[in-house]
């Protein structure tokens, strides 16, 4: 499956204590104890003690997506590898590994992004151990032949129709593919239409993307739930200290700076409302830098549901029926979207406008700090509210350890949203919003033949 | 994972739930509790016994433009905006999901806000603004969900959309809950009011209240819903759903890379029946969502590479959003079986339709072997215990329990059927509901008229691979391509998607 990236951020977790110390600027936001060790491979083992009784979740990030097809006619290949993880090894062939999950009754998938592919598994405390087993298996010796590798890609060939009955993968595809010229981020997660359908002939290349990525330095296994640590170490040991690193080394390009506005059209072939998606480039994360928590800050303050052009926009004038923004979270330097989908396509003209004028509000003046108050908060029980499973912990832990391999960051960046200035939201919207850094799409009916 | 999309979300997502026990007058408000001190979360699920069945005709989509205004309006005191303003600090909102039989509201808060929230959430529930913006802002987007949405951008909310309209014509479910253009087109400010006042009674709602609230918090829950208009619920009438004779299609025709299949038939069987867990299970064999555990799954993705995914299932299903587990509260006094095959291109259309109903046809036949009985009772045991590992989705389901008449902890009681289930009583189930014969089918596609000729014709389908395949894959294929499709010319008829949900 391929994620979707949609609003400044993951979902996220949180608990009463947590929050009481964040409004006090004290307390770490994660609200659970983090274990870290790393095993002589490099593998480095997070785990965190939740209360699941009985359940647990074993997720393994590979940081590794999109991001890394850096080969021309490959993209898309990360995802159909995730497909190819399921294909199974020679101790285990695929009927076998999913028959042992599948007697388990346990809830296991994936999915893939721009920087990351996440394998996860949601099973009974009790079959920790058989899990480790089978999935240090599969990760150091996946065995599938030419045949069942091009048979897979019909499946992915599938999902790509899947999602493309729907316009926000179109767009996804276009916006990407007009904003950047020389980084990967050019093509999406599910990969150019070409590129998918040439997939049957890149057997050979798919062993080397195996042997390249799915190595113990260029991952991170990730425990939350109901487990016996010294036995889940003990267990990963046993089971993962036999992968062998590689220690690839690649270099991703680097897209140079937008030197003017690029304006993209796609035509629809049935009927739909005109959709309208800005897109700017924005600074890759890093969590000693205050630059994408304060557009997270910011894309709350122009764009929420609470903000003035929400309000003109959608309530009053009533010329689109929703409006979002924001950029997730990526390695390099991803965009900061704004989408919105507009009921009248004569307005078009006037909604692009206001967008750009909200901007420009955001860069004028700056922001009153009961407002700035009010969107803190928003964020931090946001976080608290998504943390509610598990599984939910994990999505949200492994979404910073796909980052930086550090499970501290989570930390990091809440510290950060709370120490946010109204200068500093002043200051960002300042630096990445100018016409010559975006690149603006419109989705519309093609109409009749 | 589902894309959600601003006040989208308020249509299609929702859910809380209100257990009234002091109901002025009428019976006393049902109130299902789950409590749990040392959660920092509360949630709702304020579930009301009305659905898309209850509006008159020339009404269709009534309940679901009633339910959004409620929830994405204002109240007496506050409009929308300052509402918005009130719960953005909390990162919390109210989501309705108006269904055929009820419509629920929802939401999760934390502790610290739960007094303010609930001032807030009671006073939409019970004293809703109506107002004229609110109710146009509301209908814009229902009708953009019928004539854009649904007949353009999502082929698969299509095909079983207009699944359900086909197995369920001329009977109470047989619209969308979404209404008709033509219909939600007419609809003003005073029919959602009247709608309101005459079906969003207290004699109707049931109150699911979830997590660390304070003890004396239902009580006060109560109070405050007792404030809804008094009433009576009219009996609806469940007429039986049309019998079907071989196989009747439905092609809806639009431009598009991939074909969509839905497929199935009602059955008389529903969580309260006594095979209920028996058919449950073997249809987990055939097809559980989105796992690679069933039949459909393994033979038409793993084996051929047909599609993403091929899923069947024993009651009206919907995936909890950024999940694969079943939504919660949308029950159904009468279910149907069905099948979904996610998008194959257009020249395996034919081919995976008769595999489909190849492998239904042969579970009908000869039931599960004690083997694969047992591996998909294990694989249930285990399965089923994550269905319910929020507070949320255990209200969810204990709403459910309640509007069936069943055991409150319903994922207990299923471990316990499914522990006590013989593979007799689950090939019995089998062969009483299951049927590969009598099956109404919907294509969305883009060569309409092709696609009908290849049905009806019964032309061999075979299909071939650009890389070997084992033997007796092959030998399969040439008994799928030569499937003995029942269609009729007169039973199938063509649909353009520009005219689906217009009147």
């Amino acid at each position: 499956m391929v994620r979707w990236q949609a609003g400044p951020l993951c979902a996220l977790v949180a608990a009463a204590a947590i929050l009481a110390g964040a409004e006090a600027g004290m307390a770490e936001v994660f609200p659970y104890p983090i274990h870290e060790e790393i095993l002589a491979n490099g593998l480095k083992v997070v785990s965190i003690p939740y209360d699941s009784p009985g359940v647990v979740a074993f997720v393994t990030v590979v940081r590794t997506g999109s991001r890394n097809e850096m080969e021309e006619g490959l993209s898309g290949f990360a995802h159909l590898f995730e497909h190819m993880m399921f294909r199974g090894t020679e101790k285990y062939p695929q009927l076998v590994y999913n028959d042992i999950l599948d007697r388990m009754g346990a809830d296991h998938s994936a999915f893939t992004s721009d920087d990351y592919t996440c394998y996860h598994i949601l099973v009974s405390s009790e079959q920790l151990e058989r899990v480790i087993e089978i999935e240090a298996d599969r990760f150091q010796n996946l065995r599938y032949t030419e045949d069942e590798f091009k048979t897979e890609t019909g499946a992915v060939l599938g999902e790509y129709h899947k999602n493309n009955s729907r316009p926000f993968q179109m767009m996804e595809e276009r916006i990407c593919d007009g904003a950047y010229t020389a980084h990967t981020y050019k093509h999406t997660t599910m990969g150019f239409l070409r590129d998918v359908e040439d997939m049957p002939n890149q057997y050979e290349y798919s062993l080397e993307f195996f042997s390249r990525w799915y190595r113990p330095e260029n991952c991170v296994v990730l425990v939350v739930g109901d487990f016996d640590r010294a036995k889940l170490m003990a267990a990963m040991r046993k089971h993962f200290e036999t992968w062998k690193r590689r220690d690839f080394e690649y270099e991703i390009p680097v897209e140079p700076p937008q030197t003017g506005e690029k304006r993209v059209e796609v035509e629809w072939p049935n009927p739909t409302l005109p959709y309208l998606y800005i897109g700017y480039h924005a600074p890759a994360f890093d969590d000693r830098s205050i630059e994408m928590p304060a557009l997270d800050l910011l894309s709350q303050m122009v764009f929420s549901s609470t903000s003035a052009l929400y309000r003109e926009l959608v309530i009053e004038k009533q010329l689109v029926e929703f409006i979002f923004a924001g950029a997730v979270d990526h390695r390099d330097p991803p965009l900061f979207t704004i989408m919105t989908r507009v009921k009248d396509e004569k307005d078009l003209p006037v909604v692009e406008r206001r967008i750009y004028e909200a901007l420009e509000t955001a860069r004028r003046e700056r922001v009153d700090p009961a407002r700035l108050e009010a969107i803190k908060s928003h964020m931090r029980y946001r976080f608290a509210l998504g943390l509610d499973t598990a599984m939910s912990v994990a999505m949200t832990m492994a979404h910073y350890l796909q980052l930086t391999a550090d499970p501290q960051t989570v930390n990091r960046v809440y510290e950060m949203y709370e120490s946010l200035t109204p200068e500093d939201i002043q200051r960002v919207a300042g630096t990445y919003f100018d016409e010559v850094n975006r690149t603006v799409l419109t989705l519309r009916y093609g109409g009749e033949g | 994972m589902r894309k959600r999309l601003g006040l989208v979300t308020v249509l299609l997502v929702g859910w809380m739930a209100l257990n009234p026990a002091d109901s002025p007058g009428g019976k006393p408000m049902s109130t299902i509790l789950i409590p749990s001190p040392d959660s920092p979360l509360v949630d709702f699920r304020i579930e009301f016994r009305v659905g898309s069945i209850h509006e008159r005709g020339g009404q269709e989509g009534l309940n679901c433009l009633t339910a959004s205004t409620v929830a994405g309006g204002g109240t007496e005191s506050l409009g929308y905006q300052e509402v918005l303003e009130a719960f953005y600090p909390m990162a919390t909102d109210v989501s309705v999901q108006a269904g055929k039989e009820v419509t629920v509201f929802v939401a999760t808060v934390h502790r610290d806000h739960l007094e303010a929230f609930w001032d807030l959430f009671s006073a939409l529930l019970v004293t809703p603004r109506f107002d004229e913006a609110d109710f146009n802002r509301m209908k814009d987007i229902q009708l953009n969900y019928l004539r854009n949405v649904l007949r353009s951008t999502d082929d698969e909310e299509l095909g079983k959309e207009a699944l359900e309209s086909f197995i369920f014509e001329g009977h109470p479910y047989g619209h969308s809950v979404y209404g008709t253009v033509r219909a939600v087109e007419s609809l003003t400010l005073d029919d959602v009011r009247a709608f309101y006042r005459t079906e969003y009674t207290r004699d109707r709602v049931t109150i699911g209240l979830a997590g660390g609230y304070p003890e004396d918090f239902p009580k006060r829950v109560r109070e405050a819903l007792a404030r809804l208009p008094g009433g009576r619920a009219k009996p609806v009438i469940y007429p039986r759903p049309k019998s079907i004779h071989g196989i009747e299609v439905r092609l809806v025709e639009k431009p598009g890379t991939a074909t969509a299949v839905s497929l199935g038939f009602p059955i008389g069987c529903r969580r309260s029946s006594r095979d209920f867990f028996a058919l449950f299970l073997a249809n987990s064999y055939l097809g559980e969502h989105r796992t690679f555990k069933g039949r459909l799954m393994r033979h038409l993705r793993g084996d051929r590479g047909l599609n993403y995914g091929d899923y069947s299932y024993v009651e009206y299903f919907d995936e909890e959003p950024g999940t694969v587990y079943p939504l919660t509260n949308i029950p159904r006094n009468q279910q149907y079986f069905s099948i979904w095959l996610r998008p194959v291109a257009h020249r395996h259309a034919v081919f995976s339709l008769r595999a489909a109903l190849r492998e239904l046809r042969r579970l009908a036949d000869v039931g599960l072997t004690d083997e694969e009985f047992e591996s998909t009772r294990d694989f249930l045991l285990g399965y089923t215990k994550l269905w319910g590992q929020s507070m949320s989705r255990r209200l969810g389901y204990a709403l459910d329990s309640d509007f069936y008449s069943i055991d409150r902890d319903y994922l207990g009681a299923m471990d316990r059927a499914l522990r006590e289930l013989t593979l007799e009583d689950v090939n019995n189930a089998v062969w009483h509901y299951l049927q590969a014969a009598n099956v109404k089918v919907v294509m969305v596609t883009e060569d309409a008229e092709a696609l009908k000729q290849a049905l009806v014709s019964n032309a061999p389908s075979p299909i071939t691979y650009e890389v070997e395949k084992p033997r007796e894959i092959l030998e399969e294929d040439e008994e799928i391509a030569t499937y003995y499709l029942d269609v009729r010319d007169e039973d199938v008829r063509i649909i353009p998607a520009t005219e689906m949900f217009e009147m």
